[in-house]
């Protein structure tokens, strides 16, 4: 074969997540995990020899108890869109990342794991993840460990992951009464390849107008999708009006740090990015109320 | 190890193949089955052309491994047809002239008919955006809009499936 084509020479599909890590290492980085195939497909790396394939893995779930909502790693976009998990209180923000992205058949295919794991900069359900304080249940040759989605991601394309490493599950906890949130992106053309040119996601617990807590997130403006810390702890404690909004949105969006790119200029995203958080953070206090 | 042998199930008929980790289904379809039905257009997901329905879901045939169908059941064009009797969706593509070059068709029907197994009264807004999945370059998209809404009312009537 050829140099520079996809021409992987094995295929395991794995029937227990043992199994998968041992694949994992034996293969190290000639080995791919493989999902729903929309990104991997797409780009077809050439130096993967190995395919692994998580379809018997169990890993199609949503689950609702006591502590919150659990999300099999290879959950599809659909389930996630239509899911009545997702359809009221903070948990929306969910469904409204899910139903944001690329065209229905994309998102009958394209899995939750895969969009995270991918760890792009702009990838729609890292935010929403974010905003809701979620963890990733990580599984490797020496057992689990639950992380932060937001330390989960490192650089463009990288993820905390470790080679033996993969996602099995993300756990969203159950948010305080008189939580809101809601995602916005901002986009040229819903199609299969669209991407954000910036998207921001946003939580804000409230009671008679003031902040309690407050989570801010922002893609496509960084080398991963970041917290608005700052605009964050300015909201905390304070009585929400329009002058504390607007203030908060220009803070978020001193925070980003975007490039120049085909999609949009740093200058363009920088501004933008204060005219979604604005608007994130408008619906998602009249989320709070309802 | 290269080959992998797979048992899938097309249009009602079982076949086993032996295919290369890395052979899509939609390669086996057209070069191995001779299903050219399901076109390839972009060849990576963006113009849905190559749309064909596993377990009575929309997918798109240039993004699935034919290893990762083993055991499945697919449903592409040629399966529709009843004998010489066409699909109503058919039917009504024709009836509607909904059709120009055809290319993006048999990918627009088969994620139409995916649409139709699940909700048999589509509103017109949620049959645009079921066909956002799939790109038409020369009629545009009323006339396979009509023809789908169209059907779905005939195959209402008829109670078929």
């Amino acid at each position: 074969m050829k140099e520079g084509f996809f021409r992987p020479r094995e295929y395991h599909r794995p029937n227990n997540l043992q199994e998968a890590t041992w694949l994992l290492s034996s293969f190290g980085k000639r080995a791919k995990l493989i999902a729903g195939g929309t990104d991997l497909l797409v780009n077809k790396p050439p130096e993967v020899e190995c395919l692994i394939d998580v379809a018997s893995l169990d890993l199609n779930y949503i689950r609702k108890d006591g502590n919150g909502i659990t999300i099999g790693a290879a959950t599809t976009l659909d389930l996630i869109e239509r899911s009545p998990m997702f359809s009221a209180g903070p948990y929306v923000v969910l469904s409204e990342a899910a139903s944001n992205m690329a065209t229905p058949t994309v998102r009958n295919m394209a899995t939750i794991g895969g969009n995270i794991c991918n760890a792009s900069p702009a990838a729609d359900l890292s935010l929403a993840l974010m905003v809701l304080d979620s963890t990733v249940k990580i599984y490797g040759l020496d057992g689990s460990r639950v992380l932060p989605i937001g330390a989960f991601f490192e650089d463009v394309n990288k993820t905390a992951l470790a080679e033996d490493e993969l996602l099995v599950e993300i756990h969203i906890p159950m948010s305080p009464a008189g939580t809101g949130a809601s995602f916005l992106k901002l986009r040229h053309h819903q199609t299969a390849i669209d991407l954000a040119v910036v998207n921001v996601a946003t939580r804000l617990t409230c009671s008679d107008d003031f902040c309690e807590d407050a989570r801010i997130a922002l893609g496509a403006v960084a080398k991963r999708p970041i917290y608005a810390e700052k605009a964050k702890r300015l909201l905390t404690g304070k009585r929400l009006d329009g002058k504390l909004i607007q203030e908060a949105a220009e803070i978020a969006s001193k925070e980003a740090k975007p490039i120049d790119d085909v999609r949009s200029s740093a200058r363009y995203r920088r501004r933008m990015i204060a005219v979604l958080v604005k608007r994130a953070l408008e619906l998602s206090i009249t989320r709070c109320e309802t | 190890m290269t080959k992998r042998d797979i048992n899938i199930c097309v249009n009602g008929k079982w076949y086993e193949l032996a295919v290369e980790p890395y052979e899509t289904l939609l390669d086996i379809l057209r070069n191995r089955l001779g299903l050219t039905g399901t076109k390839s257009g972009c060849a990576k997901g963006e113009c849905g052309a190559c749309t064909v329905n596993i377990d009575g879901k929309a997918i798109l045939s240039c993004l699935t491994l034919a290893v990762q169908v083993d055991g499945k059941e697919i449903l592409t064009i040629e399966g529709l047809p009843k004998g010489a009797e066409l699909h109503p969706l058919q039917e009504s593509f024709v009836k509607h002239s909904a059709v120009q070059c055809g290319y993006c068709t048999p990918g627009m029907i088969m994620n139409a008919k995916a649409l139709l197994n699940h909700n048999s009264n589509p509103s017109e807004k949620e049959v645009r955006k079921t066909l956002s999945s799939n790109l038409c370059r020369c009629t545009g998209y009323e006339r396979p809009v009509k023809a789908i809404l169209d059907a779905a009312r005939i195959m209402r009537g008829k109670d078929e499936r």
